[in-house]
């Protein structure tokens, strides 16, 4: 135990202590951080513009003013929607139902300077300003309709902007059918009246009479959440092992180049070598993803903390991970899984003397790695299909998949059979990639010598 | 009695069709220093390496203080291995407390023992400093005070003085010497024959994997006999010449213009003896000397010709 610790704490400290290590670390909060605030920023630093429709009537300009006003009251009932599953204060819920909690909006009517668009070129083109709201600006936009009366042209000088246009479009075609529904003395809100008076499609959870009488039948966040826990856990797992292969890779390659297996051998047995490479690069990658995970736990708290109520929207997704039925068969998968990929990559490591020969092991490994997440993928979608049930006992991808079926409530006697094959397998995979160890560390076998390798793994060892 | 350090018995190793080490029994009593000689290839360092259970025998068996190889014994025991190896982004100073505690020195004491070996060896200024950045001759100082920091009662050293420049070659032996004179137990591999004569008290030879002699220095020039050596220019067969005469006549390498060959003195004869009857055989002489005798040729009337051969050329390599 105590030469494990200490080749532990070697591997340990050599990788923490490589500048690339505190770059890897330090380089996703900093990415997250540049890309939220770069994308706070443009949403705030977007400019509002103005706009001018050249008719009349005001009709086609009611129109688009229109469709602003139900974008708006679309927004705002997806925040009110997302705020039931908050726990607000009924002053708060009140203040949000009569509150706009739309965006600012970004596009402004003004009169329009002129009639033609010659005469409004100048203004089109920034030359003249007009006068709106917010001061005198350039003219970002107007809309003006054709002598044939069938279109309405929109003309700008900035042509790729187009939300401007996507809302006048879709104001055109409400008019329209007002227009129509009007003509057939149907009213204008027919369709939304006959919208309204259709079937809800509503969402239940069938559960024992007991707990529907408890925690009733709706589908809520708590639901849903295990899924995305489990979910995240399986992505995790996927991404710690994708991330381990060129530490173990590079790690025995360093060991093999510089001699170093012999003086090792005499003082320590391999089994607590290759335990303690195995736990010193399990430690570097939780270093580094618990580091990630902390600062995006820290990032939500602050967020949340923000909105009132908010932290009840994290609620349920502390509960799943803190439900023992999910977190401790996904962590016994999450080891199983660990142990078997990250032996298979530190015996192939072995047998490399060179970062060249390395990377000619890095596309089949990527490949090998590509299988699971397509699996995760599909099972994420759907985790009853049958391709699932039958590659969950498949041992490579047992692990990912395993985590993601908890939520599902798997037969107990599927998750402890295929819990002992992963076990068996993790025995098996140790016990090759041992002999692969020692035929590449001790005996020299490489990687080009595949015949080689296996003659020398079962040589007889101490 | 003391149970001895290192005992094999009738030890063999082949790889496939390759037999490295033949039926090779050696038995290294403590507080010994013993030479392993032999060209490159002779099957020293994986006899080394059987005896320390990093490799194990085909047949045979080790006995390490009275036990199989394992980490419990091995802990009594300093290797520096023939393929010298350091983890290059380490400091001396934590590479060889690494290594002292793997083992089983406290952190303290190791890292005492880590400043105080790198103080005597006059790396006191390089403690800090990566391994990557010390010239070859001091990283493998390192190493070799990597293998003594825990005090081990047996040191067993595969070709320490192989890259080491003359003035470390003889910090080195002295080194050697002084681990021996605190009561350590010293095996040690070499081809260069000169190191042995300086620093053993017994040797055992090696040549195509098997074991060629065993036994001390006065053993080793007892079993030569006395000699001459005598030059003659090139292609001159000597040995023919000398043969009717009563004189068995072996090449030897070449130390000079035209070609060595060194001639056994039959019991109640002189070098003057041999001298005459070369000259009497019309041999064109070039040069004449009583020899002294060295390991060398004792390996080389052990082992023959091609052998010593293959020693000759280790040694080149080493100088080169």
């Amino acid at each position: 135990m105590r030469n494990t610790f200490l080749i532990f704490r070697r591997d340990y400290l050599g990788y923490v202590r490589a500048w690339g290590f505190w770059l890897s670390l330090a380089a996703v909060p900093l990415f997250m951080i540049i890309g939220g605030t770069f994308a706070l920023f443009a949403a705030k630093s977007s400019p509002v513009r103005y706009y001018a429709v050249v008719e009349p009537a005001a009709v086609y300009a009611d129109a688009i003013e229109g469709e602003f006003a139900l974008n708006d009251e679309d927004a705002s009932q997806q925040a009110r929607d997302l705020a039931a599953n908050m726990d607000l204060s009924p002053e708060q819920h009140a203040a949000l139902q009569a509150g706009n909690a739309a965006p600012p909006r970004k596009f402004i009517r003004v009169p329009a300077p002129a009639d033609s668009i010659d005469d409004l070129r100048p203004y089109l083109m920034g030359h003249r300003l007009v006068s709106g709201p917010l001061g005198d600006k350039p003219l970002f936009a107007v809309f003006i309709p054709s002598a044939d009366g069938k279109d309405l042209e929109y003309w700008s000088d900035d042509v790729n902007v187009g939300a401007l246009r996507a809302t006048a479009a879709n104001a055109m075609r409400r008019l329209a059918r007002q227009q129509a529904l009007s003509e057939a003395g149907l009213g204008s809100d027919f369709l939304d009246r006959v919208d309204a008076s259709a079937l809800q499609v509503s969402a239940h959870r069938i559960r024992t009479v007991a707990d529907q009488t408890t925690t009733g039948s709706e589908v809520t966040m708590a639901d849903r959440a295990p899924v995305f826990v489990a979910g995240g856990l399986a992505y995790f797992l996927w991404l710690m092992i994708f991330s381990i292969i060129q530490y173990l890779l590079m790690g025995t390659i360093e060991e093999r180049s510089n001699k170093i297996f012999d003086t090792l051998l005499t003082s320590v047995k391999l089994t607590e070598l290759l335990a303690g490479k195995l736990l010193a690069v399990f430690a570097v990658t939780s270093t580094m993803m618990l580091s990630w995970g902390l600062f995006a736990f820290g990032a939500s708290l602050f967020a949340t903390s923000q909105i009132p109520g908010g932290a009840s929207l994290l609620s349920p997704f502390l509960a799943a991970f803190a439900n023992p039925a999910i977190i401790i068969p996904g962590l016994i998968s999450f080891l199983l899984g660990y142990v078997m990929y990250g032996m298979i990559f530190m015996a192939l490591g072995s047998l490399c003397d060179t970062i060249q020969e390395a990377q000619t092991l890095l596309s089949p490994m990527m490949i090998l790695l590509m299988l699971p997440m397509f699996a995760i993928f599909i099972a994420f979608q759907d985790p009853g299909s049958p391709i699932i049930d039958i590659a969950s006992w498949i041992p490579v991808f047992t692990p990912f998949l395993l985590i993601l079926r908890m939520p599902h409530d798997p037969p107990l006697w599927e998750i402890v059979a295929q819990m002992l094959i992963m076990a068996l397998t993790a025995l098996a995979i140790l016990w090759l990639a041992t002999k692969v160890y020692r035929a590449g560390a001790v005996h020299g076998a490489g990687i080009g010598d595949l015949g080689g390798v296996f003659k020398r793994m079962f040589r007889r060892k101490r | 009695m003391r149970t001895p350090p290192l005992v094999m018995t009738q030890v063999t190793k082949r790889f496939g069709a390759f037999t490295a080490v033949s039926d090779l029994s050696l038995e290294v009593p403590e507080g010994a220093i013993i030479g392993f000689l032999g060209p490159n290839g002779a099957g020293k360092s994986t006899s080394l390496r059987m005896a320390l259970g990093v490799m194990q025998p085909d047949s045979g068996s080790v006995s390490l203080f009275g036990k199989p190889p394992e980490i419990a014994t091995l802990k009594r025991v300093g290797f520096l291995p023939e393929e010298r190896g350091l983890y290059k982004k380490m400091t001396p100073r934590s590479s060889i407390e690494h290594f002292a505690r793997l083992k089983g020195l406290s952190a303290q004491a190791a890292r005492a023992r880590a400043n105080e070996l790198l103080d005597t060896a006059g790396l006191g200024d390089f403690k800090s400093t990566r391994i990557s950045k010390l010239s070859k001759g001091m990283a493998q100082k390192v190493q070799i005070l990597s293998t003594l920091a825990h005090q081990p009662d047996f040191l067993i050293l595969d070709e320490p003085f192989s890259g080491l420049d003359p003035v470390n070659q003889q910090v080195l032996e002295d080194l050697i010497r002084a681990e021996h004179a605190r009561g350590a137990t010293i095996l040690f591999s070499t081809h260069v024959m000169e190191h042995a004569e300086r620093l053993c008290d017994r040797i055992v030879m090696m040549a195509r994997g098997r074991k060629v002699f065993d036994g001390t220095l006065d053993d080793a020039f007892g079993s030569l006999g006395r000699g001459a050596r005598i030059g003659v220019t090139e292609g001159f067969d000597l040995a023919a010449a000398l043969e009717p005469r009563g004189f068995e006549a072996h090449r030897a390498p070449d130390a000079g213009q035209g070609d060595a060959w060194r001639i056994l003195l039959p019991r109640g004869t002189g070098a003057q003896d041999a001298l005459r009857a070369a000259i009497e055989a019309g041999a064109p002489i070039v040069g004449f000397a009583p020899e002294e005798a060295r390991l060398r040729d004792v390996f080389v009337s052990l082992v023959g010709e091609a052998d010593a051969a293959a020693l000759v050329e280790s040694e080149a390599g080493e100088a080169a």
